[in-house]
């Protein structure tokens, strides 16, 4: 099974969420179930597909999340005021949730509620 | 099934395909060469073009509003009156437009530090300050409740790190100091309180055991009926204290870090709690300090000021990001999870994920919005406009049960009630109950000490001794129809009707 290696980096105050730490290196399977059930560890049974943001946002809720998940989660994906970075690129341009991500890829989760 | 719809589980062509973010390519719609970095409100941007079009927002919310006159557009001649007063909460929208504010209307002293020498030399017109003094004003609330962390002292570490800035910092409580309030030239007089447990908030003289001014916070604050009171009560604490110290720092703008975002929520937020009548005040206002400055004819006013009205939380956090800038953040808790002011804030930014440009569409709805009448003076609690007749109107809406043995209050004078002195949202916060909260037990509850000084005009000379729009706790009274409200019985009624009544 091959893995692909992210950095993960939490600000705005989300990362209070994650252990009070900013930045995270994270692997992951490079094929991972199609119902992103990311507790599913070694061979794969059934339906793949790429790793996508879809699953590293049920991955990250179950493996760093640390508390109150519905304050980065919601309907399966990451709660409105979230901004999502692609390698410094709006997520909303690379296909949100259905980008397929690549070995290095960085990760920017912000959070626009903290204080505004 | 209808065909038209399709079966989604067995055609996979009948699901509705999903609609991306942006309205043509990746490109960048303002070079048309770069790659886009950033979607806003289905517009992309590079990382290049995005900081000139926040700029150009920001000046085009608040360059016709720096020149006292509004008919000199140019940037060369902008000039303000006086001097500038930035509140700082420390949370998102404050931090950007801190950073912008200085790096727009300050750049000659951000180049001075930076060793480099203004474009044009330093008496080009480009280069000549609009306002001769800069000041950064926090309020600090954690003595509203226990446990909360103080963060002036990290908040003075990023208003520094802007040096030619001022900082001047504040507490909520300050709001219930004499020490203040004498400091920003009032008077205290005699101590006043209200009975919250009474809707005509009947005012009478406070015991001066309660003297320390946290103390008297705490007071006020547990005495609001709801969690939505609370929220309320401290923004509108926290505005009065920044205009107060504004007048003092003869500041000709006090300017805001309310964002598009912020903004739409504060203008819905502020409708469901009865303040549509000052609707326009929530994005711009002028407040009259009633000095007049020498020479000058009318008192000096404060333009109270918001230049990221345009500018979406988005774009604030983007900003934020791709210039490296540390948020302190502020709590959000103050109002509860069940607030209307937090519903109001997970319902707008859902709104602004899905539709982005519907956010906007509220803003400039409410923008174009007037009240139909004009005020009748200022609310004595928040100082916005005060709507004449309120509490007739709202008692002959009301449908209230009154029990036998409590008449309901005749010929209540108005100088023992507070009531005809208060705009409706105020008068709806100290005083509508969910259905949960029971009334309190203490009997009178302190005010914040620009109340005193509105009941009584002649008492603070220095404040309202210039044609300020205060009204005697007499006048009022006499000016004002006399309504009279008792029970009446079936018989009553019928017989006040009988000469419409078809028989």
């Amino acid at each position: 099974m091959t893995f692909i290696s992210l950095r993960i980096e939490f600000s705005g105050g989300l990362e209070l969420l994650f252990s009070n730490e900013k930045r995270h290196k994270i692997t992951i399977p490079a094929q991972v179930p199609v119902d992103n059930n990311p507790k599913v560890d070694g061979p794969r049974n059934g339906d793949t597909k790429a790793a996508d943001m879809d699953f590293l946002i049920h991955w990250l809720r179950e493996h760093l999340l640390k508390e109150r998940t519905e304050l980065f989660m919601e309907n399966s994906t990451v709660r409105p005021g979230i901004l999502v970075l692609i390698n410094d690129t709006d997520w909303e341009l690379e296909g949100e949730g259905e980008y397929q991500l690549k070995d290095n890829d960085e990760i920017v989760f912000i959070s626009t509620l903290h204080g505004g | 099934m209808s065909e038209s719809c399709g079966n989604p589980s067995s055609q996979t062509d009948a699901l509705m395909d999903r609609r991306p973010k942006f309205d043509r390519n990746k490109l960048c719609i303002k070079c048309k060469t770069n790659t886009g970095n950033v979607v806003i409100r289905h517009a992309v941007y590079c990382k290049e073009c995005f900081p000139s079009m926040v700029v150009v927002k920001v000046k085009r919310s608040l360059d016709p509003y720096i020149n006292a006159t509004s008919d000199v557009p140019r940037r060369k001649a902008l000039r303000a009156s006086g001097n500038l007063l930035i509140a700082f909460s420390g949370g998102l929208g404050s931090t950007v437009a801190l950073d912008l504010i200085s790096k727009i209307y300050f750049p000659d002293a951000q180049n001075k530090l930076n060793g480099e020498h203004p474009r044009g030399g330093k008496s080009h017109p480009r280069n000549k300050r609009v306002w001769d003094k800069g000041t950064a004003c926090y309020v600090e609330i954690c003595n509203a409740f226990p446990g909360m962390e103080d963060k002036t002292a990290e908040i003075r570490d990023v208003v520094e790190s802007y040096r030619y800035l001022e900082f001047t910092p504040l507490r909520l409580e300050d709001a219930f100091d004499k020490q203040w309030w004498k400091k920003v030239g009032g008077n205290p007089g005699r101590d006043i309180g209200i009975d919250l447990n009474n809707e005509e908030l009947l005012i009478s003289e406070l015991s001066s055991e309660d003297s320390n001014p946290v103390q008297r916070l705490r007071s006020y604050i547990s005495a609001l009926p709801t969690l939505t009171a609370v929220h309320s009560a401290i923004q509108n604490l926290i505005r009065l204290l920044l205009l107060h110290t504004a007048r003092v720092s003869e500041s000709s703008h006090l300017l805001l870090g309310t964002n598009l975002t912020s903004l739409s929520i504060s203008l819905i937020s502020s409708i469901s709690q009865g303040g549509g009548f000052a609707v326009k005040e929530e994005s711009f206002e002028e407040w009259s300090t009633g000095w007049t400055k020498d020479g000058a004819s009318t008192p000096a006013v404060i333009r109270v000021n918001r230049p990221l009205q345009d500018v979406t939380l988005k774009e604030c956090a983007v900003w934020v990001w791709w210039n490296n800038l540390r948020v302190v953040g502020r709590d959000r808790s103050l109002g509860g999870r069940q607030g209307i002011g937090a519903l109001t804030r997970d319902f707008i930014v859902g709104l602004e994920r899905d539709y982005p440009s519907t956010v906007s569409a509220i803003a400039r709805t409410c923008s174009k919005l007037a009240p139909k009448f004009l005020a009748d003076g200022t609310c004595a609690l928040c100082q916005r406009p005060l709507q004449r007749g309120i509490q007739e109107w709202k008692a002959r809406i009301s449908i209230r049960t009154i029990a036998d043995d409590q008449e309901p209050s005749r010929n209540t004078s108005a100088e023992t009630s507070l009531a005809p002195y208060l705009c409706y949202a105020c008068h709806t916060t100290l005083t509508s109950r969910s259905s949960r909260s029971a009334p309190t037990s203490t009997s009178t509850f302190p005010l914040p000490l620009w109340v005193h000084s509105h009941l009584r005009p002649g008492c603070d000379a220095q404040i309202d001794g210039n044609g300020r729009d205060e009204v005697g706790m007499n006048s009022l009274a006499n000016d004002s129809e006399a309504w009279e409200r008792r029970k009446v019985d079936r018989e009553g009624m019928k017989s006040a009707i009988s000469d419409f009544l078809l028989e």
